[in-house]
Protein backbone atom coordinates (compact mmCIF):
# COMPACT_ATOMS: atom_id res chain seq x y z
CA UNK A 1 0.00 0.00 0.00
CA UNK A 2 2.96 2.32 0.83
CA UNK A 3 4.81 1.66 -2.22
CA UNK A 4 1.47 2.40 -4.19
CA UNK A 5 0.86 5.84 -2.55
CA UNK A 6 4.82 6.55 -2.87
CA UNK A 7 4.50 5.86 -6.62
CA UNK A 8 1.22 8.03 -7.14
CA UNK A 9 2.49 10.78 -5.61
CA UNK A 10 6.27 10.87 -7.04
CA UNK A 11 4.84 10.19 -10.74
CA UNK A 12 2.31 13.06 -9.83
CA UNK A 13 4.52 15.65 -8.20
CA UNK A 14 8.49 14.66 -8.41
CA UNK A 15 8.76 13.03 -11.77
CA UNK A 16 6.35 14.73 -13.54
CA UNK A 17 5.85 13.23 -17.36
CA UNK A 18 5.94 16.84 -18.29
CA UNK A 19 8.14 18.89 -16.44
CA UNK A 20 11.07 16.53 -15.38
CA UNK A 21 11.51 13.89 -18.41
CA UNK A 22 9.92 16.37 -20.85
CA UNK A 23 7.07 13.88 -22.33
CA UNK A 24 4.18 15.71 -24.24
CA UNK A 25 5.32 18.88 -25.23
CA UNK A 26 3.24 19.23 -27.95
CA UNK A 27 -0.16 19.18 -26.43
CA UNK A 28 1.35 20.79 -23.68
CA UNK A 29 1.96 23.61 -25.59
CA UNK A 30 -0.86 23.39 -28.35
CA UNK A 31 -3.86 22.64 -26.00
CA UNK A 32 -2.95 25.10 -22.48
CA UNK A 33 -4.38 28.26 -24.24
CA UNK A 34 -8.19 27.99 -22.57
CA UNK A 35 -9.04 26.12 -19.15
CA UNK A 36 -12.11 24.19 -20.59
CA UNK A 37 -10.26 22.35 -23.74
CA UNK A 38 -6.85 21.73 -21.21
CA UNK A 39 -9.24 20.15 -18.63
CA UNK A 40 -10.94 17.92 -21.50
CA UNK A 41 -7.37 17.25 -22.61
CA UNK A 42 -5.88 15.98 -19.26
CA UNK A 43 -9.45 13.80 -18.97
CA UNK A 44 -8.84 12.31 -22.25
CA UNK A 45 -4.98 11.76 -21.77
CA UNK A 46 -5.76 10.05 -17.95
CA UNK A 47 -8.31 7.78 -19.55
CA UNK A 48 -6.21 6.48 -22.82
CA UNK A 49 -3.12 6.42 -20.56
CA UNK A 50 -4.23 4.56 -17.34
CA UNK A 51 -6.08 1.88 -19.94
CA UNK A 52 -2.87 1.92 -22.24
CA UNK A 53 -0.42 1.07 -19.37
CA UNK A 54 -3.35 -1.87 -17.84
CA UNK A 55 -3.85 -3.40 -21.10
CA UNK A 56 -0.19 -3.00 -22.56
CA UNK A 57 1.16 -4.72 -19.03
CA UNK A 58 -1.60 -7.30 -19.58
CA UNK A 59 -0.27 -7.97 -23.71
CA UNK A 60 3.32 -7.37 -22.30
CA UNK A 61 3.44 -10.12 -19.59
CA UNK A 62 0.53 -12.87 -20.74
CA UNK A 63 1.20 -12.58 -24.28
CA UNK A 64 5.00 -11.09 -25.60
CA UNK A 65 7.01 -12.48 -22.37
CA UNK A 66 5.61 -16.08 -22.93
CA UNK A 67 6.11 -16.61 -26.12
CA UNK A 68 9.57 -14.66 -26.04
CA UNK A 69 8.64 -11.62 -28.80
CA UNK A 70 9.76 -8.55 -26.09
CA UNK A 71 11.13 -6.94 -29.50
CA UNK A 72 7.66 -6.78 -30.25
CA UNK A 73 7.36 -4.28 -26.93
CA UNK A 74 7.31 -0.73 -28.58
CA UNK A 75 4.90 -1.57 -31.89
CA UNK A 76 2.25 -3.45 -29.77
CA UNK A 77 2.11 -0.74 -27.09
CA UNK A 78 2.18 1.85 -30.15
CA UNK A 79 -1.43 -0.44 -31.48
CA UNK A 80 -2.86 -0.46 -28.17
CA UNK A 81 -2.52 3.45 -27.40
CA UNK A 82 -3.64 4.30 -31.11
CA UNK A 83 -6.80 1.90 -30.99
CA UNK A 84 -7.59 3.49 -27.56
CA UNK A 85 -7.29 6.88 -29.21
CA UNK A 86 -9.44 6.29 -31.94
CA UNK A 87 -12.02 4.44 -29.33
CA UNK A 88 -11.46 7.72 -27.19
CA UNK A 89 -12.43 10.24 -29.93
CA UNK A 90 -15.25 8.24 -31.19
CA UNK A 91 -16.66 8.42 -27.35
CA UNK A 92 -15.99 12.00 -27.33
CA UNK A 93 -17.39 12.58 -31.02
CA UNK A 94 -20.38 10.95 -29.57
CA UNK A 95 -21.05 12.86 -26.22
CA UNK A 96 -19.33 16.24 -26.32
CA UNK A 97 -19.73 17.73 -29.83
CA UNK A 98 -18.07 20.99 -28.21
CA UNK A 99 -15.17 19.39 -26.69
CA UNK A 100 -14.82 17.46 -29.78
CA UNK A 101 -14.30 21.06 -31.83
CA UNK A 102 -12.46 22.57 -29.35
CA UNK A 103 -9.27 19.67 -28.97
CA UNK A 104 -9.04 19.82 -32.64
CA UNK A 105 -6.02 18.30 -33.93
CA UNK A 106 -4.63 17.97 -31.18
CA UNK A 107 -7.41 14.96 -29.99
CA UNK A 108 -5.98 12.32 -32.70
CA UNK A 109 -2.69 13.64 -31.83
CA UNK A 110 -2.94 11.73 -28.51
CA UNK A 111 -1.93 8.81 -30.22
CA UNK A 112 1.90 10.60 -30.99
CA UNK A 113 1.68 11.96 -27.57
CA UNK A 114 5.24 10.51 -26.32
CA UNK A 115 4.21 11.06 -22.66
CA UNK A 116 1.72 7.68 -23.36
CA UNK A 117 4.24 5.85 -24.63
CA UNK A 118 6.97 7.11 -22.35
CA UNK A 119 4.34 5.46 -19.19
CA UNK A 120 3.70 2.25 -21.01
CA UNK A 121 7.70 1.97 -21.14
CA UNK A 122 8.96 2.85 -18.00
CA UNK A 123 6.30 0.59 -16.94
CA UNK A 124 8.45 -2.18 -18.35
CA UNK A 125 11.68 -0.67 -17.04
CA UNK A 126 10.78 -0.38 -13.65
CA UNK A 127 9.25 -3.99 -13.13
CA UNK A 128 6.39 -2.67 -11.61
CA UNK A 129 2.92 -5.37 -11.18
CA UNK A 130 -0.51 -4.79 -12.55
CA UNK A 131 -1.90 -2.54 -9.76
CA UNK A 132 1.26 -0.96 -10.05
CA UNK A 133 1.57 0.09 -13.26
CA UNK A 134 -2.07 0.89 -13.15
CA UNK A 135 -1.59 3.51 -10.87
CA UNK A 136 1.46 4.67 -12.28
CA UNK A 137 -0.25 4.94 -15.46
CA UNK A 138 -3.63 6.74 -13.82
CA UNK A 139 -1.04 9.43 -11.88
CA UNK A 140 0.63 9.64 -15.03
CA UNK A 141 -1.95 11.16 -16.31
CA UNK A 142 -3.20 13.15 -13.11
CA UNK A 143 0.29 14.58 -13.68
CA UNK A 144 -0.01 15.57 -17.38
CA UNK A 145 -3.57 17.26 -16.38
CA UNK A 146 -2.18 18.90 -13.47
CA UNK A 147 0.46 20.76 -15.23
CA UNK A 148 -1.88 21.66 -18.17
CA UNK A 149 -4.81 22.98 -16.45
CA UNK A 150 -1.78 25.09 -13.88
CA UNK A 151 -0.68 26.39 -17.53
CA UNK A 152 -3.74 26.83 -18.61
CA UNK A 153 -4.56 29.18 -15.67
CA UNK A 154 -1.65 31.10 -16.10
CA UNK A 155 -2.13 31.61 -19.50
CA UNK A 156 -5.85 32.44 -19.57
CA UNK A 157 -4.43 35.34 -16.90
CA UNK A 158 -1.71 36.86 -18.72
CA UNK A 159 -4.35 37.10 -21.20
CA UNK A 160 -5.05 40.67 -19.58
CA UNK A 161 -1.37 41.77 -18.94
CA UNK A 162 0.71 43.86 -20.97
CA UNK A 163 2.96 42.13 -22.61
CA UNK A 164 6.11 43.33 -24.36
CA UNK A 165 5.56 42.62 -27.93
CA UNK A 166 8.66 40.81 -28.58
CA UNK A 167 7.31 38.34 -25.81
CA UNK A 168 3.70 37.79 -27.28
CA UNK A 169 2.37 34.32 -27.98
CA UNK A 170 4.93 31.49 -28.08
CA UNK A 171 7.98 33.06 -26.05
CA UNK A 172 6.17 33.46 -23.20
CA UNK A 173 4.49 30.31 -23.05
CA UNK A 174 7.83 28.57 -23.24
CA UNK A 175 9.08 30.38 -20.95
CA UNK A 176 6.44 30.38 -18.49
CA UNK A 177 7.09 26.59 -19.18
CA UNK A 178 10.69 27.06 -18.30
CA UNK A 179 9.90 28.83 -14.78
CA UNK A 180 6.95 26.13 -13.94
CA UNK A 181 9.69 23.23 -14.39
CA UNK A 182 12.34 24.64 -12.08
CA UNK A 183 9.51 25.27 -9.53
CA UNK A 184 8.33 21.41 -9.98
CA UNK A 185 12.19 20.54 -8.98
CA UNK A 186 11.63 21.84 -5.93
CA UNK A 187 9.59 18.80 -5.51
CA UNK A 188 12.24 16.72 -5.53
CA UNK A 189 13.01 16.83 -1.82
CA UNK A 190 9.44 15.30 -1.03
CA UNK A 191 10.32 11.46 -2.25
CA UNK A 192 14.03 11.45 -0.81
CA UNK A 193 13.22 12.50 2.75
CA UNK B 1 11.83 -19.14 -38.65
CA UNK B 2 9.50 -20.48 -35.46
CA UNK B 3 9.90 -17.02 -33.66
CA UNK B 4 8.54 -15.39 -36.86
CA UNK B 5 5.77 -17.03 -37.27
CA UNK B 6 4.42 -17.03 -33.57
CA UNK B 7 5.26 -13.16 -33.97
CA UNK B 8 3.62 -12.62 -36.97
CA UNK B 9 0.74 -14.98 -35.44
CA UNK B 10 0.66 -12.43 -31.92
CA UNK B 11 1.01 -9.50 -33.68
CA UNK B 12 -1.75 -10.41 -36.20
CA UNK B 13 -4.08 -11.57 -33.41
CA UNK B 14 -3.46 -8.77 -31.29
CA UNK B 15 -4.59 -6.39 -34.15
CA UNK B 16 -7.35 -7.84 -35.33
CA UNK B 17 -8.99 -8.21 -31.75
CA UNK B 18 -8.49 -4.34 -31.44
CA UNK B 19 -9.77 -3.74 -35.11
CA UNK B 20 -13.03 -5.79 -34.37
CA UNK B 21 -13.44 -3.90 -31.24
CA UNK B 22 -12.87 -0.69 -32.97
CA UNK B 23 -15.39 -1.70 -35.73
CA UNK B 24 -18.11 -2.59 -33.33
CA UNK B 25 -17.73 0.70 -31.72
CA UNK B 26 -17.50 2.31 -35.01
CA UNK B 27 -21.26 1.02 -35.78
CA UNK B 28 -22.20 1.59 -32.44
CA UNK B 29 -20.94 5.59 -31.93
CA UNK B 30 -21.70 6.60 -35.37
CA UNK B 31 -22.56 10.42 -35.19
CA UNK B 32 -25.15 10.53 -38.35
CA UNK B 33 -23.92 13.78 -40.10
CA UNK B 34 -26.14 16.52 -41.97
CA UNK B 35 -25.64 14.77 -46.21
CA UNK B 36 -25.85 18.53 -46.72
CA UNK B 37 -22.57 19.49 -45.61
CA UNK B 38 -20.94 17.52 -47.81
CA UNK B 39 -23.31 18.52 -50.76
CA UNK B 40 -22.23 22.02 -49.73
CA UNK B 41 -18.45 20.56 -49.05
CA UNK B 42 -18.17 19.74 -52.53
CA UNK B 43 -19.28 23.27 -54.30
CA UNK B 44 -17.33 25.41 -52.30
CA UNK B 45 -13.70 26.39 -53.55
CA UNK B 46 -11.88 24.06 -50.83
CA UNK B 47 -8.53 26.40 -50.22
CA UNK B 48 -9.50 26.99 -46.49
CA UNK B 49 -7.99 30.06 -46.71
CA UNK B 50 -10.18 31.27 -43.35
CA UNK B 51 -11.95 34.41 -45.10
CA UNK B 52 -15.48 33.49 -43.45
CA UNK B 53 -14.41 33.43 -40.09
CA UNK B 54 -14.40 29.42 -40.02
CA UNK B 55 -11.02 27.45 -39.81
CA UNK B 56 -11.92 24.79 -42.66
CA UNK B 57 -14.00 24.96 -45.62
CA UNK B 58 -15.13 21.86 -43.74
CA UNK B 59 -16.44 23.82 -40.11
CA UNK B 60 -18.08 26.71 -42.76
CA UNK B 61 -19.84 23.81 -44.25
CA UNK B 62 -20.84 22.09 -40.85
CA UNK B 63 -22.07 25.60 -39.64
CA UNK B 64 -24.23 26.75 -43.11
CA UNK B 65 -25.68 23.46 -42.87
CA UNK B 66 -26.67 23.74 -39.43
CA UNK B 67 -27.56 27.12 -39.13
CA UNK B 68 -28.67 28.34 -42.55
CA UNK B 69 -30.26 31.52 -40.84
CA UNK B 70 -26.75 32.68 -39.96
CA UNK B 71 -25.40 32.28 -43.68
CA UNK B 72 -22.47 34.21 -44.77
CA UNK B 73 -21.23 34.12 -48.03
CA UNK B 74 -17.61 32.46 -49.91
CA UNK B 75 -16.18 35.17 -50.59
CA UNK B 76 -13.33 33.63 -52.54
CA UNK B 77 -16.67 31.57 -54.14
CA UNK B 78 -18.15 34.26 -55.71
CA UNK B 79 -21.77 34.85 -56.72
CA UNK B 80 -22.08 31.58 -58.58
CA UNK B 81 -20.70 29.08 -55.42
CA UNK B 82 -22.97 31.18 -53.00
CA UNK B 83 -26.23 31.06 -55.45
CA UNK B 84 -25.91 27.01 -55.28
CA UNK B 85 -25.19 26.70 -51.76
CA UNK B 86 -28.05 29.23 -50.98
CA UNK B 87 -29.88 26.60 -53.51
CA UNK B 88 -29.35 24.17 -51.30
CA UNK B 89 -29.90 25.23 -47.89
CA UNK B 90 -33.11 26.72 -49.41
CA UNK B 91 -32.69 30.27 -49.20
CA UNK B 92 -33.07 32.99 -51.06
CA UNK B 93 -30.23 35.12 -51.77
CA UNK B 94 -30.71 38.34 -50.23
CA UNK B 95 -31.15 41.80 -52.62
CA UNK B 96 -28.19 43.66 -51.62
CA UNK B 97 -25.39 42.96 -53.69
CA UNK B 98 -22.03 42.45 -52.43
CA UNK B 99 -19.67 45.23 -53.63
CA UNK B 100 -17.19 44.38 -55.20
CA UNK B 101 -13.68 44.70 -53.67
CA UNK B 102 -10.32 44.67 -54.72
CA UNK B 103 -6.77 44.10 -52.56
CA UNK B 104 -4.15 46.74 -53.07
CA UNK B 105 -0.70 47.06 -51.62
CA UNK B 106 0.11 50.39 -50.55
CA UNK B 107 3.86 50.93 -50.74
CA UNK B 108 4.30 51.03 -54.60
CA UNK B 109 7.97 51.80 -54.70
CA UNK B 110 10.84 49.86 -55.96
CA UNK B 111 14.32 49.14 -55.06
CA UNK B 112 15.58 51.69 -56.58
CA UNK B 113 13.66 54.16 -54.94
CA UNK B 114 13.99 52.90 -51.20
CA UNK B 115 16.92 53.94 -49.32
CA UNK B 116 18.60 51.29 -47.45
CA UNK B 117 21.05 52.07 -45.26
CA UNK B 118 20.68 49.70 -42.65
CA UNK B 119 22.57 46.03 -43.48
CA UNK B 120 19.68 43.96 -41.99
CA UNK B 121 21.19 40.32 -41.21
CA UNK B 122 18.44 39.22 -39.02
CA UNK B 123 15.75 36.54 -40.17
CA UNK B 124 14.19 36.97 -43.59
CA UNK B 125 11.05 37.84 -42.84
CA UNK B 126 8.89 40.92 -42.59
CA UNK B 127 7.19 39.99 -39.03
CA UNK B 128 11.10 39.72 -37.58
CA UNK B 129 12.77 43.09 -39.65
CA UNK B 130 9.41 45.01 -38.80
CA UNK B 131 10.21 43.94 -34.93
CA UNK B 132 14.16 44.52 -35.27
CA UNK B 133 13.44 48.38 -36.62
CA UNK B 134 13.23 47.16 -40.92
CA UNK B 135 15.62 46.31 -43.38
CA UNK B 136 14.94 49.49 -44.84
CA UNK B 137 14.99 53.12 -44.03
CA UNK B 138 11.44 54.07 -44.57
CA UNK B 139 9.33 52.66 -41.53
CA UNK B 140 6.18 52.69 -42.87
CA UNK B 141 7.43 50.93 -46.27
CA UNK B 142 7.29 47.25 -47.91
CA UNK B 143 10.40 45.26 -46.55
CA UNK B 144 9.24 42.92 -49.23
CA UNK B 145 10.55 39.78 -47.92
CA UNK B 146 6.94 38.25 -48.44
CA UNK B 147 5.57 36.97 -45.77
CA UNK B 148 1.96 38.15 -47.91
CA UNK B 149 3.29 36.05 -50.55
CA UNK B 150 3.80 32.72 -48.20
CA UNK B 151 0.53 33.78 -47.00
CA UNK B 152 -1.59 33.91 -50.10
CA UNK B 153 -3.69 30.48 -50.40
CA UNK B 154 -4.11 31.59 -54.09
CA UNK B 155 -0.38 32.43 -54.69
CA UNK B 156 -1.70 36.07 -56.26
CA UNK B 157 1.18 38.10 -54.77
CA UNK B 158 4.53 38.28 -56.52
CA UNK B 159 7.50 40.45 -56.02
CA UNK B 160 9.17 41.88 -58.36
CA UNK B 161 12.05 44.17 -57.37
CA UNK B 162 10.94 44.49 -53.88
CA UNK B 163 7.37 45.71 -54.64
CA UNK B 164 4.57 43.82 -54.36
CA UNK B 165 2.46 43.01 -57.45
CA UNK B 166 -0.90 41.41 -56.69
CA UNK B 167 -2.66 39.80 -59.59
CA UNK B 168 -6.37 40.71 -59.23
CA UNK B 169 -7.34 37.80 -61.45
CA UNK B 170 -5.72 35.41 -58.87
CA UNK B 171 -7.08 37.60 -55.83
CA UNK B 172 -9.83 35.68 -53.53
CA UNK B 173 -9.87 38.59 -51.38
CA UNK B 174 -9.22 36.13 -48.51
CA UNK B 175 -8.21 38.99 -46.46
CA UNK B 176 -4.84 36.83 -45.19
CA UNK B 177 -2.36 39.65 -46.34
CA UNK B 178 -3.86 42.16 -44.61
CA UNK B 179 -3.42 40.40 -41.18
CA UNK B 180 -0.12 39.43 -42.03
CA UNK B 181 1.63 42.60 -43.31
CA UNK B 182 3.44 43.96 -39.78
CA UNK B 183 3.51 47.67 -41.71
CA UNK B 184 -0.27 47.36 -42.60
CA UNK B 185 0.07 48.01 -46.10
CA UNK B 186 -2.79 45.56 -47.60
CA UNK B 187 -5.89 47.20 -48.02
CA UNK B 188 -9.49 46.60 -49.47
CA UNK B 189 -11.08 49.37 -52.25
CA UNK B 190 -14.29 49.11 -54.16
CA UNK B 191 -13.68 48.34 -57.39
CA UNK B 192 -15.36 50.68 -59.36
CA UNK B 193 -14.22 49.90 -62.97
CA UNK B 194 -12.69 53.50 -62.88
CA UNK B 195 -8.95 52.28 -63.06
CA UNK B 196 -8.94 51.22 -59.55
CA UNK B 197 -6.40 54.72 -58.04
CA UNK B 198 -4.89 54.27 -54.63
CA UNK B 199 -2.18 55.82 -53.00
CA UNK B 200 0.58 53.56 -52.99
CA UNK B 201 2.15 54.97 -49.85
CA UNK B 202 1.47 55.22 -46.19
CA UNK B 203 4.41 57.72 -45.10
CA UNK B 204 2.91 59.68 -42.77
CA UNK B 205 6.20 61.79 -42.21
CA UNK B 206 7.12 65.13 -43.50
CA UNK B 207 8.02 66.32 -46.80
CA UNK B 208 12.01 66.12 -45.89
CA UNK B 209 11.53 63.67 -44.09
CA UNK B 210 10.03 61.62 -46.87
CA UNK B 211 12.41 62.64 -49.02
CA UNK B 212 15.32 61.25 -47.12
CA UNK B 213 14.11 57.96 -46.89
CA UNK B 214 12.20 57.15 -50.69
CA UNK B 215 11.82 58.70 -53.59
CA UNK B 216 8.54 57.57 -54.71
CA UNK B 217 6.82 58.46 -50.95
CA UNK B 218 3.80 60.98 -50.56
CA UNK B 219 5.31 63.88 -49.28
CA UNK B 220 1.53 65.59 -48.41
CA UNK B 221 1.80 68.43 -51.02
CA UNK B 222 -1.62 68.63 -51.83
CA UNK B 223 -1.41 69.08 -55.32
CA UNK B 224 -3.70 66.63 -55.94
CA UNK B 225 -6.61 67.88 -53.73
CA UNK B 226 -6.42 71.60 -55.73
CA UNK B 227 -7.90 69.75 -58.92
CA UNK B 228 -11.68 70.21 -60.05
CA UNK B 229 -13.68 68.07 -57.62
CA UNK B 230 -10.98 66.27 -56.22
CA UNK B 231 -11.69 63.10 -54.12
CA UNK B 232 -8.01 63.48 -52.81
CA UNK B 233 -7.66 64.80 -49.34
CA UNK B 234 -4.35 65.06 -47.31
CA UNK B 235 -4.57 62.96 -43.74
CA UNK B 236 -1.40 63.21 -41.92
CA UNK B 237 0.61 64.22 -44.63
CA UNK B 238 -0.30 61.24 -46.57
CA UNK B 239 -2.96 62.29 -49.54
CA UNK B 240 -6.11 59.75 -49.73
CA UNK B 241 -8.96 58.98 -51.55
CA UNK B 242 -12.24 59.32 -50.67
CA UNK B 243 -14.05 56.54 -52.56
CA UNK B 244 -17.34 57.48 -51.85
CA UNK B 245 -16.84 60.64 -54.21
CA UNK B 246 -14.94 58.75 -57.02
CA UNK B 247 -17.53 59.51 -59.75
CA UNK B 248 -15.94 59.63 -63.17
CA UNK B 249 -12.32 58.93 -64.09
CA UNK B 250 -11.20 62.53 -65.14
CA UNK B 251 -10.69 63.91 -61.45
CA UNK B 252 -8.39 60.83 -60.18
CA UNK B 253 -6.91 60.43 -63.28
CA UNK B 254 -5.84 64.46 -63.45
CA UNK B 255 -4.70 64.29 -59.45
CA UNK B 256 -2.34 61.12 -60.55
CA UNK B 257 -1.03 63.10 -63.14
CA UNK B 258 -0.22 66.07 -61.23
CA UNK B 259 1.53 64.04 -58.18
CA UNK B 260 5.13 65.48 -58.45
CA UNK B 261 6.56 61.55 -56.96
CA UNK B 262 4.30 59.76 -58.90
CA UNK B 263 3.14 57.76 -55.67
CA UNK B 264 -0.63 57.35 -57.32
CA UNK B 265 -0.98 54.36 -58.55
CA UNK B 266 -3.50 52.68 -60.73
CA UNK B 267 -4.46 49.44 -61.93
Amino acid sequence: MENLILIFISTILINNLVLSYFLGICPFLGVSGKMESALGMGMAVTFVMTLATSISWLIYYLVLERFGLLFLEYIVFILVIASLVQIVEMFIRKYSANLYQSLGIYLPLITSNCAILGVALFMVVKDYSFLEAVIFGFSGGLGFSLVLVVMAGIREELKFADIPKVFKGAPLTLITAGILALIFMGFSGLGGG
Amino acid sequence: MNQIITATLAFGLIGLAFALLLAFLNRKLKVPEDPKVKEILNILPGLNCGACGFSSCKSYAQNVAKNPDKFKPCRPGGDQVNEKVLALIGKKRSSQKQEKMIVVCRCGAEEKDKKTSIDYQGLPNCQTAHAMGGAIDCTYGCLAFGDCKEVCPANAITIKNKKVHIDQKKCILCGKCIEICPRNLFKMIPNKNLGNYFVACQNKDKLKEVKDVCSRGCIGCGLCTKVENSPYQIKENLSEINYDQVQKKKPVEEGKNKCPTKCIDSF
